[in-house]
């Protein structure tokens, strides 16, 4: 359950942020691929949570 | 542009014709399962959500809007990202209940069909523009590429070729709740061609228009920042606004509630597409920034829209093909699935409500026609609209008109979720008053050109001047879910809606009454409902869904019956639709409510919270581990146990229950008493009839033996809410009923025992006085005729002494001092002598007996004992025997001593007696028939004599029959030792 409550938080955290970001991404001399890199890391992170879920619910 | 309209139409037949085949492949099975059902299939599928909004739409949003076109792809991945609380519910309660399309799925849940005809009629208004956008994007393509002069007829040609297909591969099955492998490969493999394609013409603008990743970066920070200071970015709040509609369309695109919950194979398969489609959404979204880059850093901008800059980046006629190509995967991808969904919701919620079909001759058939015309409709309705309409507009404002138009069912939908009070009134109240904003503020506009009609509520007057999307979508959203909120609060709502609302409820507990069925069994469902159906549809669903189940077209548990009206609503409503469907089966299956006693179905609860263990959490979750502790510890009980409901039906029937009886707890659960088979269905009545709790040791017969039954019972009833019944234990007494009729028997023996003992005493002594007697005549007289007399009487005295020592060792445990009276023993006349005596007994006259035994060698041993060995072998043997059959005895050396066997060809030793036949009292025969001593003798003597013995049941090479083998040493003048 803990895994669900995770992922509540980062779609709630990220749909609060997200603006904040945004605004960054747009600034001079910010890498232009900065957003993809931390929607990769955000990839990555459901990844690994799904792995936890699958062995949590064994 | 300078490419031939030929080309770019080779291209596109090319293209079709390639989903073609991958198509045909699939349907003759080329490409397995393996393939076409794996995860990765799967999310390219889901795929389809990146339509030509994602490939045109996407550049130009990215071109007015910066980074802010990332919300298309950012809100879809936040919503997979929940798929584990709130996809995988949908996804199970679709499944469940055979639900195909969202308005199936409120129309379950509202108990309505108008809900269903409401949501369908604002899913084809919502979803018209992106359909038209699907088309002008194909036309506005070929227009700039090839200049031709009517493009819109081209797109028509193309909306043809893609309306054929779905109705080929899409259309074909007659169920829609079936996979349908070859339209998910061919979308799979669309989305495949796309993502290459995106990522081909991202790497040239990367890598060719600019020199690198470096090169682009010096571009942006460099001459690039003329671009970006024309880019407006978005309010926090129209981000957020933005990131709720892509999210809300993830879940409510007919065309993407189709492929993600109808189409999906499993949970697992849904669950891995949480991190697997937003990696497909980044692979698709990362190129949209690098070819408006590398276009506006080509100067393209001044030429062409942005959407399509794709086709300035070169003048190579393979990077113009791959920008067409691109567009043209998510073009017919989408519009196959928009029209396959559309049309299926438009069959179930409006046509077939308002015309419900007859007993037809083939329904089937009736059904896919209309299919197949509506697909038509549906590709045909989004032509038109672009012809007419979307032409005057941007792909932005038809976009968001379709997004902001399907959000208006997300408050339903996640009430349908998280909220059982919400009832059907408040639902369509609020539905209404968010449609009439929308339909106002931006379809209505759309349509004719005027300036939207902004209905803004006092108070928010701050909202004049904002974007006519943004202030819709927040004013309809809002007085959607108040009014909604409201009305539910504010109004009743029916049983069957509550009833609904749990079985749709993330944290429902099911507990659906055990009512019983007019029709008793599969038979007569196919005739009630073949009223509704006509017989051939009738006969074919009903053994689908017996088929589906496992059950028998005879089985009559009330159980499996109402599974099967449960199972068989699920698979009408896949044909039909879920108000059809139930309305169908509700007239002609319907319940006995003249039963009194209806009680939770106990079982089905059961099995269902089996089936969602771990989706369990917290308490609820520590809750079901004690009930699956209680249930285990009843199952794997050592007694046999079985409980009855209120109402007779059978709810338990433990695992050593099923191994005493033979009959699989499945087999029987939710039968009622009465049905069970014999002597179950006798012998569980007899227990509940009687005024008294215990019944004990009932003779009963199973697997062709007498056993001995004890059975307790106990009443269930507590206070008012638990249910009622009985538990009834059953306990198997034959061991212990069996153990107290060889005791009473073996007491019998002792004092027959202690009796011979006696008479042996008595007996002895004038023996031996006779035997003096006869000694001393010997020495008083000459006559040969006396001494003849004496010494036969002698003889005589000395064979009654040995039977009589024989009886004393007996009755003194069986004990015998062996080995005074050894001497050689020929066992073929032992044996002629036991026939002898054996037919002495008249009762084996028809048995034939065959002494094969050589006279020699000889066995070392007591003659009188091995004859009394013998008599006990042919005796079981001729009892065991059939008049006519044959018993043969031999002998063989074998080491140092005899193989004497004994071979029979009567019925044989049961197993469970063959253990322990040298054991005292022991015996196959009937009751006052046999002692059970006889071969425990026979045991007790061979091994006097050092001697072995072993039994075969059958024989090796014999069907039936018994061997009794001994071995018995040879006599030492024989040449060896024995052992």
């Amino acid at each position: 359950m803990y895994v669900y409550r995770i992922l509540l938080f980062l779609v709630l955290g990220g749909y609060l942020l997200s603006p904040l970001m945004m605004s960054g991404w747009a600034s001079p001399g910010v890498a232009w691929y900065k957003p993809f890199l931390i929607w990769g890391v955000l990839i990555a992170l459901t990844l690994w949570l799904e792995q936890k879920r699958k062995l949590d619910e064994r | 542009m300078n490419a031939s309209l030929a080309g770019m139409l080779a291209i596109g037949a090319g293209f079709l014709l390639v989903l073609f085949l991958c198509a045909l492949a699939v349907e003759r099975g080329l490409i397995g399962t393996r393939i076409t059902r794996h995860p990765v299939v799967y999310t390219l599928a889901l795929g389809v959500y990146a339509s030509a909004w994602a490939i045109h739409g996407s550049m130009e949003m990215a071109s007015t809007s910066g980074y802010a076109y990332l919300a298309y792809y950012l809100g879809v991945a936040g919503a997979f990202l929940l798929a584990p609380v709130l996809l995988v519910p949908i996804q199970r309660m679709v499944r469940t209940h055979q639900l195909a399309s969202l308005a199936d799925l409120f129309a379950f849940r509202f108990r309505s069909r108008w809900v269903g005809t409401l949501i369908t009629l604002v899913s084809l208004l919502a979803v018209l523009p992106l359909l038209a956008l699907q088309v002008q994007t194909m036309g506005d393509a070929i227009y700039l590429m090839t200049g031709a002069a009517s493009p819109s007829l081209l797109a028509l040609a193309f909306c043809a070729v893609i309306a054929l297909f779905a109705m080929l591969f899409g259309a074909r099955r007659r169920h829609v709740d079936g996979h349908h492998d070859s339209l998910l490969a061919v979308i799979a493999l669309s989305s495949l061609i796309k993502l290459v394609a995106m990522l081909s013409l991202g790497a040239f603008a990367l890598f060719v228009v600019f020199d690198g990743p470096a090169d682009l970066q010096a571009w942006i920070d460099g001459p690039g920042q003329a671009f970006q200071t024309e880019v407006e970015q978005p309010d926090p709040a129209h981000w957020r606004t933005l990131l709720l509609l892509f999210f809300a369309a993830s879940l409510l695109m007919p065309h993407i509630f189709h492929i993600t919950f109808t189409e999906t194979h499993s949970r697992h398969t849904l669950l891995q597409a949480s991190w697997s489609l937003p990696l497909f959404l980044l692979l698709i979204a990362l190129p949209v920034p690098l070819i408006l880059w590398a276009g506006q850093s080509l100067g393209a901008q001044e030429q062409l829209p942005s959407a399509y800059l794709a086709f300035a980046l070169s003048d190579a006629p393979w990077v113009q093909a791959l920008a067409f190509i691109a567009g043209l995967a998510a073009t017919s991808a989408t519009m196959v699935m928009i029209a396959l969904a559309l049309a299926g919701m438009v069959l179930n919620h409006v046509l077939l409500v308002a015309h419900p079909p007859e007993a037809q001759l083939d329904l089937y058939r009736w059904l896919l026609w209309l299919r197949r015309a509506l697909v038509g409709a549906v590709v045909l309705g989004g032509w038109l609209f672009y012809r007419t309409v979307s032409v005057h507009h941007d792909l932005s404002t038809l976009a968001l008109a379709t997004f902001v138009g399907m959000a208006q069912c997300l408050p339903g939908l996640l009430a349908l979720l998280y909220w059982p009070g919400a009832n059907r009134k408040g639902m369509v109240a609020g539905l209404a008053v968010g449609l009439l904003v929308w339909l106002l503020g931006l379809w209505g506009p759309l349509l004719t050109g005027l300036p939207p009609l902004l209905l803004v509520p006092p108070g928010l007057e701050g909202l004049t001047g904002e974007p006519a999307w943004y202030v819709v979508t927040l004013v309809s959203l809002a007085g959607n879910a108040l009014v909604f909120i409201l009305v539910s609060l504010a109004t009743p709502t029916s049983e069957g809606e509550r009833a609904a609302a749990e079985a749709c409820s993330v944290d429902a507990v099911i507990r659906p009454k055990r009512l019983p069925l007019e029709a008793t069994n599969g038979e007569e469902f196919k005739e009630h409902l073949a009223r509704a159906l006509g017989e051939e549809v009738a006969h074919r669903e009903v053994n689908r869904a017996l088929d589906d189940l496992g059950l028998s077209p005879l089985d009559g548990r009330p159980y499996a019956l109402r599974r099967l009206r449960d199972r068989l609503q699920a698979n009408l409503s896949g044909l039909m639709g879920p108000s059809v469907a139930q309305d169908i089966v509700d007239r002609h299956l319907p319940y006995r409510h003249d039963v009194p006693g209806a009680t939770d179905d106990i079982h089905f609860v059961e099995s269902r919270l089996e089936a969602y263990r771990s989706r369990l959490t917290g308490l609820a979750r520590e809750l079901d581990g004690l009930r699956r502790y209680h249930r285990r510890t009843l199952t794997r009980l050592p007694i046999g146990l079985c409980a009855f409901g209120e109402d007779g039906e059978l709810l338990m029937w433990n695992d050593a229950l099923a191994a005493l009886s033979g009959i699989d707890g499945a087999s029987v659960i939710g039968a009622r008493r009465d049905s069970l088979p014999a002597p179950w269905g006798e012998l569980l009545g007899r227990i509940l009839a009687e005024p008294q709790s215990q019944l004990y040791k009932q003779p009963v017969t199973l697997d062709g033996g007498v056993r001995y039954l004890s059975l307790h019972k106990a009443e269930l009833a507590g206070d008012d809410s638990d249910p009622g019944g009985l538990v009834v234990l059953v306990e198997d007494h034959s061991e212990m009923k069996w153990l107290e009729d060889e005791l009473v028997h073996a007491a019998r023996l002792a004092s027959i025992g202690q009796l011979a003992a006696g008479v042996a005493h008595e007996i002895g002594n004038p023996i031996t006085g006779i035997s003096s007697l006869a000694q001393n005549l010997r020495y008083d007289t000459e006559d040969p005729e006396i001494l003849e007399t004496a010494e036969q009487i002698q003889q005589l005295t000395d064979r009654v002494s040995r039977i009589v020592s024989s009886l004393v060792g007996f009755a003194h445990g069986g004990r015998h001092l062996g080995g005074q009276h050894f001497a050689p023993v020929s066992l073929a006349e032992v044996t002629d002598e036991a026939i002898h005596l054996i037919h002495l007994a008249r009762s084996g006259d028809d048995i034939a007996f065959e002494n094969r035994c050589p006279g020699t060698p000889q066995v070392h041993g007591d003659a009188q004992r091995l004859l009394q060995v013998m008599v006990n072998l042919l005796g079981n043997a001729r009892d065991a025997s059939a008049p006519g059959d044959r018993v043969v005895i031999e002998a063989t050396p074998e080491e140092a001593g005899l193989r004497l066997t004994v071979t029979d060809e009567g019925h044989g030793l049961d197993e469970r007696v063959r253990d322990h036949l040298f054991e005292p009292f022991t015996t196959t025969k009937p009751p006052g028939e046999g002692t059970g001593l006889g071969l425990p003798l026979v045991y007790s003597i061979v091994a006097e004599h050092h001697g072995q013995i072993d039994i075969d049941s059958p024989p090796p090479g014999q069907e039936r029959g018994t061997r009794i083998s001994l071995w018995l040493p040879l006599n030492p003048q024989e040449g060896e030792t024995p052992r």
